[in-house]
């Protein structure tokens, strides 16, 4: 079975599953809004304000909500012990990894199409003409956000106090995603938007340095 | 000498750390001799 | 009670010893006096000797973690922990330094710029590291899981320098030493290596001592295993072949 077939499945498996229940996609959501929510109590930002701080309290509330969203992923195979059925499948570990970075990619998508025009509105900030570029931000910085933190699920699966831990592990990690992506964001929402590319390129690196990790060590990440 | 506290700060805190570090870990190297020299005359008898 | 392990560990004692004195009089006396800073700038040799001293046990450290993911041979991952907790215990020293230096210097305590940003960031993500070996029991999985984590530390490491260097050039903060590689005097220079050399040849010592103890833990769980066998079986032939 090639690992494109075996992800797909393993992907299909993971959207059926939470697709049943949906808790944790609202649960997502409503955390990330109260981040959001909860930024205006404490700061109570003015206009110019909201325009410059927006896209790090979007983020922030983005990494806070993925990572506890992320815990699952691994966490329910653990009390299940299905990974052990997994692994005994003919299939490569990174097929597995890749079709659970699959999605949690699409369940944290899904989050963002929700949450990002809430926050436009709630902080009047226009998302007209720049939607394209916001996507392709997004979708950049969600896939480093998911390739690293579906690893670290993995990583925390097996220790002690993993909901705490995994938050732990991957905000580090993902402090330059951060960066980049809350300049790419900002330079879009700014008075003239503009398309960073440095950040992009950057964002990009980012994403292909850790993809190609974590297919390197998905054989010992799976391990018995 | 201007601002020698802060200097003789740095110099103090540079050693300390690695003075502190090196300290813990010969205690419990030393600690581990001791169990190590008593498991191994339990064995023998 | 001087044992004869003890014994040889004096010249090397006293060897970092000299150093250690060398390079304080060298930081105090043989560099010349900076024009803006004057005296607290000679703090300078020393934060850059513990950048050097961190970066060379994460370097060690990230050799430990591939090695013992392809060999799986114990002593990697002694050479594994023990240098990300030393590289750790340089980076600290780097961060006090950074903020003894700031303060006379700058009149600030901390600022956000690049270099002592990711010196911030990479010390929260080793002790990350450290938290997580604490928090797995099974060894041979601790070592696998924080070679992992390891790995992907160390390629962080560049993009989080990187990150905050494009970062800080778009919104500079408000102080930053101009490169102390553009331009120094030589006499500068020579000091500085004196102090990398010192705090490098401290590290590697520290770091022998740390992978010592790992070495001698995994001696002493070996003996309770035996110890164990011993008196769960008497007789038994595979108690008597451990002991």
């Amino acid at each position: 079975m090639t690992t494109a077939r075996a992800a797909a499945i393993v992907l299909a498996k993971e959207l059926r599953l939470e697709f049943r229940a949906r808790e944790l996609l609202t649960s997502t959501i409503v955390f990330a809004l109260v981040i959001v929510v909860l930024f205006s109590f404490a700061f109570d930002p003015t206009a110019g304000e909201s325009r410059r701080y927006g896209p790090g309290l979007l983020w922030i509330a983005f990494l806070f909500a993925g990572s506890l969203m992320l815990n699952p992923s691994f966490a329910r195979e653990q009390s299940n012990s299905t990974l052990d059925a997994l692994r005994m499948a003919p299939v490569s570990p990174f097929a597995i990894l890749l079709g659970k970075m699959l999605a949690n990619l699409i369940f944290l998508s899904f989050a963002e199409a929700i949450l990002v025009p809430v926050f436009a509105v709630l902080y009047n900030i226009s998302l007209v003409g720049v939607a394209g570029q916001l996507i392709l931000v997004l979708v950049l910085g969600t896939l480093g956000l998911v390739i690293t933190g579906t690893v670290f699920s993995a990583v925390a699966s097996h220790a002690r106090l993993r909901e705490l831990l995994l938050p732990l592990l991957l905000l580090p990690i993902l402090a330059p995603l951060l960066i980049a992506a809350v300049e790419s964001t900002g330079a879009l929402f700014a008075e003239t938007p503009s398309l960073d590319r440095a950040w992009l390129a950057f964002l990009a690196g980012f994403d292909i340095v850790f993809l190609t990790a974590s297919w390197l060590l998905s054989d010992f990440l799976l391990e018995e | 000498m201007k601002n020698f506290n802060f200097l003789l700060a740095a110099w103090m805190a540079v050693w300390a750390v690695f003075f502190i570090y090196e300290l813990s870990v010969a205690s419990r190297v030393s600690k581990l001799r001791d169990d190590i020299e008593s498991l191994k005359r339990q064995l023998k008898e | 009670m001087i044992g004869a392990r003890m014994k040889s560990r004096v010249p090397i004692t006293i060897a970092a010893a000299a150093l250690i004195f060398f390079a304080g009089y060298a930081a105090l006396f043989i560099a010349p006096d900076e024009r803006t800073m004057h005296e607290i700038q000679r703090v300078f040799y020393f934060h850059i000797g513990l950048w050097t001293g961190m970066y060379t046990a994460l370097g060690l450290a990230f050799v430990g973690n591939v090695a013992w993911l392809f060999t799986r041979k114990p002593q990697w991952d002694w050479l594994g922990v023990s240098s990300v907790e030393v590289g750790v215990a340089s980076c600290t020293g780097g961060l006090i330094t950074g903020v003894l230096w700031g303060k006379p210097a700058w009149g600030i305590w901390w600022t956000w710029d690049a270099r002592l940003t990711t010196c911030f960031i990479l010390w929260l993500l080793y002790i990350s590291y450290l938290i997580l070996r604490g928090l797995i029991e099974e060894p041979q999985r601790r070592a696998t899981l924080s070679a992992i984590f390891g790995i992907f530390a160390f390629l962080d490491a560049p993009l989080v320098y990187a990150s905050n260097r494009l970062w800080r050039t778009q919104h500079p903060s408000p102080v930053l030493f101009g490169g102390p590689d553009s331009g120094l005097d030589p006499r500068m220079v020579r000091v500085m290596l004196i102090a990398m050399v010192t705090i490098v040849f401290v590290v590697l010592l520290v770091l022998a001592d740390r992978y010592r103890l790992e070495k001698l833990r995994h001696e002493l769980d070996e003996l309770q295993l035996a110890a164990d066998l011993r008196s769960a079986a008497p007789n038994s032939v595979a108690s008597k072949e451990l002991s």
